[in-house]
């Protein structure tokens, strides 16, 4: 009988699910939620049992009766601060989800199912780097104003994967190894990842760093206070353009990479020079995080659905290929980090975390 | 006696004044003007009567013969972005300094005391190097929100020269020299200098880089914007602390450096950590700058009053010299610079451009 880890990775708009066997992916779906059966709930949480049918019934076709079910790992939300890791679900995290004390994000149901079906199969339940994490050391902490302060906010479970998989090419372990790794997604997160710990990151969402097809990272501060004063926004519509609508998006009315790839093949000049401008962007922030770590690190990867691109991959090449060894990883791993969590659990190799 | 140039350079709260027998210093001063005094003019423009009386009494003590004057050199201020080099004083300029058009800080009167001398001593007055001067390529420009564009404003003065003596060294001119050079004092300028062209730069007031003394550098934007919606700010009050009681003032109270390494010595850990923090700061954007340069840089040049701390450009050093190599240039050259400014046009080797 296979010995089968469920991992569950829920979206703002559906659900990914998977079977893994050891690192063996034996199966996986998402599967789209109507957007208006989920606006009925202002709760997240409460989309409980609308999306568990959805699972069940692809559990089930899946033969998962004739399977033997040894853990379930589920997506980690926003929690408090906690150090990178692997944490077991508990009533204190299930109960933050569901009162929505940090978030009220699809992520929140990642745990709540989890813990749900590790119930059912009496197997561990677990939740894998979530999204907000402590890794920061006091001084990557410190913006240059009290009121604010730098968080280290991540796609920490995608960036932690594929720097262990690269520490293992190396034939070393993740704590062994520095890396500078580049996610790049709809967001852009490039993290200094010292020994497994994520020690500086620009924080991709209404944080600093580069741009990316959607989002705005840093900008001059005096003219986004006047932004911000001018009368033109409320404080929701200017987050929501900063969040949304910024970057590619903002600039050219397209946050689809490959379409603005196309508009610079048919001569569009503006559309170079803006996705010329975040290659620059992204190039500038490695750069900064390899003298966070002071210039000591295996390989700086690049990964994330941008990496695919392999025009925007030689163009960032040319402004950082000074700095050492490049590894791409295009894609992202996020479904077999949260089974490869799992399986370390399961043989002994890494001890979970209370939360 | 000799020929002499009269060199002008107000600072917020003094003025440095210097009589140069072509490029050598003959006298060098530095008044304070109580700040009580200053705050009463809304328009630094109109400390004009006030500083001029300190420039006059100066002047009187240096048994000047007024036939020997040759030329005067005035600090540039913020102008429109203009091409680098000497320009001459004209109407055009005066009304934009006198109406605050480009902003309202006390190298306003640099070209105002400078005219004023000229027609006194009916010699050629010049400004030098402006705040703006603008050689920024369209990448720089891009900030990743439309409606905001990264501005080409530095303490242009200083790190030309600073990378024209450096390069000298080297038996190369700054045309052939590509540097960071890091400027740090009061506030702190960042810049990639190409070929002797600043192709970007932090913009030290309320722009982006690293926090100073007294000033934010980028900051998070979510949280930024949170703080402008927050009602407990103007737009004003918030520009007011984020240009001047951002930093080490608002963490420690204090701006002087050299206070805050006695208290580090004294055993304020506080002080280690927020001091430690700028630093770290000031390392990453020397990364941002040797991207933007591919690596291809002759030296990291550490300038301005605070590159006298050993402790700082020690911490400096350990993150960045992997970089390249880092060399001190303690202080600052401005006066000279603006004499050398002078002396180019007396010499026929630079014609001063019209603004």
């Amino acid at each position: 009988m296979d010995q089968v880890v469920i991992v569950i990775n829920p979206g703002s708009t559906s659900t990914k699910m998977a079977l893994f066997c050891g690192e063996k992916r034996l199966a996986q779906e998402a599967v789209s939620h109507p957007a208006d059966e989920l606006r009925v709930f202002e709760n997240v949480a409460d989309q409980f049992n609308l999306r568990m049918k959805n699972i069940d019934d692809w559990l089930t076709a899946q033969g998962i009766e004739q399977k033997k079910v040894v853990a379930v790992a589920g997506r980690g939300a926003r929690l408090r601060p906690l150090k990178s890791g692997i944490y077991r679900i508990n009533e204190n995290m299930l109960n933050d989800l569901r009162t929505m004390r940090y978030s009220n994000h699809a992520g929140n149901l990642g745990a709540i199912i989890a813990d749900h079906l590790g119930r059912r199969y009496n197997v561990p339940a677990i939740i894998v780097d979530p999204i907000t994490l402590d890794d920061f050391p006091e001084i990557a902490k410190i913006s240059g104003v009290p009121e604010i302060e730098r968080v280290c906010r991540s796609h920490a479970l995608n960036i932690r994967e594929v720097s262990r998989l690269e520490a293992q090419k190396l034939g070393k372990k993740l704590e062994q190894c520095n890396f500078v790794t580049v996610h790049m997604g709809g967001g852009i997160s490039v993290a200094a990842v010292a020994h497994g710990r994520i020690v500086d990151v620009n924080d991709a969402l209404l944080g600093m760093g580069p741009f990316s097809v959607e989002r705005a990272g840093a900008v001059p501060i005096g003219a986004l206070v006047k932004m911000a004063f001018s009368g033109k926004y409320t404080e929701q519509q200017l987050i929501h353009k900063l969040s949304h609508e910024s970057g590619l998006k903002g600039y050219l009315g397209e946050n689809d990479l490959r379409k603005v790839e196309q508009m610079i093949d048919d001569g569009d000049e503006k559309a170079a020079l803006y996705y010329g401008a975040m290659i620059y962007q992204i190039a500038r922030e490695i750069c900064a995080m390899t003298v966070v770590l002071k210039g000591r690190f295996e390989r700086i990867i690049l990964t994330g659905g941008m990496a695919k691109s392999e025009r925007l991959v030689a163009a960032l090449k040319e402004y950082i290929a000074f700095l050492g060894d490049i590894a791409v990883v295009p894609g992202e791993f996020e479904m077999e980090a949260l089974a490869a969590g799992a399986v370390r659990v399961l043989d002994g190799s890494e001890t979970p975390n209370d939360y | 006696m000799q020929e002499v140039i009269i060199a002008i350079n107000p600072g917020s709260t003094s003025i440095r004044m210097a009589l140069f027998n072509w490029d050598e210093v003959i006298s060098e001063e530095t008044v304070s003007h109580p700040i009580d005094e200053l705050a009463v003019f809304d328009n630094v423009a109109d400390q004009f009567d006030l500083r001029m009386k300190n420039v006059n009494s100066w002047l009187a003590g240096q048994n000047l013969e007024e036939n020997k004057v040759v030329a005067i050199a005035g600090r540039g201020a913020p102008l429109r972005p203009l091409e680098e080099g000497v320009y001459a004083i004209n109407q055009r300029m005066l009304a934009d300094l006198r109406s605050m058009r480009y902003s309202n800080h006390a190298s306003n009167l640099g070209a105002i005391i400078a005219d004023h001398l000229s027609k006194r001593f009916n010699v050629p007055a010049v400004i030098v190097e402006p705040v703006t001067i603008d050689n920024f390529t369209d990448f720089a420009r891009v900030s990743g929100v439309l409606g905001i564009e990264r501005r080409c404003r530095s303490h242009a003065l200083n790190i030309k020269e600073v990378g024209r003596r450096e390069a000298k060294k080297h038996g190369k001119t700054i045309r052939d020299s590509n540097y960071v050079v890091a400027h740090m004092g009061g506030g702190i300028s960042v810049a990639a200098m190409k070929k002797g062209l600043i192709v970007d730069v932090n913009d030290a007031l309320l722009g982006m880089g690293p926090f100073s003394p007294n000033r934010a550098g980028a900051l998070p934007i979510g949280p930024l914007v949170h703080l402008a919606y927050s009602g407990k700010y103007t737009e004003k009050s918030l520009t007011t602390m984020l240009s001047r009681e951002s930093g080490l003032q608002a963490y420690l109270g204090e701006t002087d450096v050299r206070k805050v390494e006695e208290r580090i010595a004294a055993g304020d850990e506080k002080a280690a950590l927020y001091y430690d923090a700028m630093i770290y700061q000031i390392a990453k954007e020397i990364g941002y700058c040797a991207a933007v340069l591919k690596g291809r840089l002759d030296g990291i040049l550490l300038t301005g009053g605070m590159a006298k701390s050993k402790r700082l450009t020690g911490a400096l050093r350990e993150y960045v010299s992997f970089l390249g190599e880092v060399v001190v240039h303690a202080g600052e050259y401005e006066m000279s610079a603006l004499a050398a400014g002078a002396i180019k046009v007396l010499k026929g080797e630079e014609t001063p451009k019209e603004y």
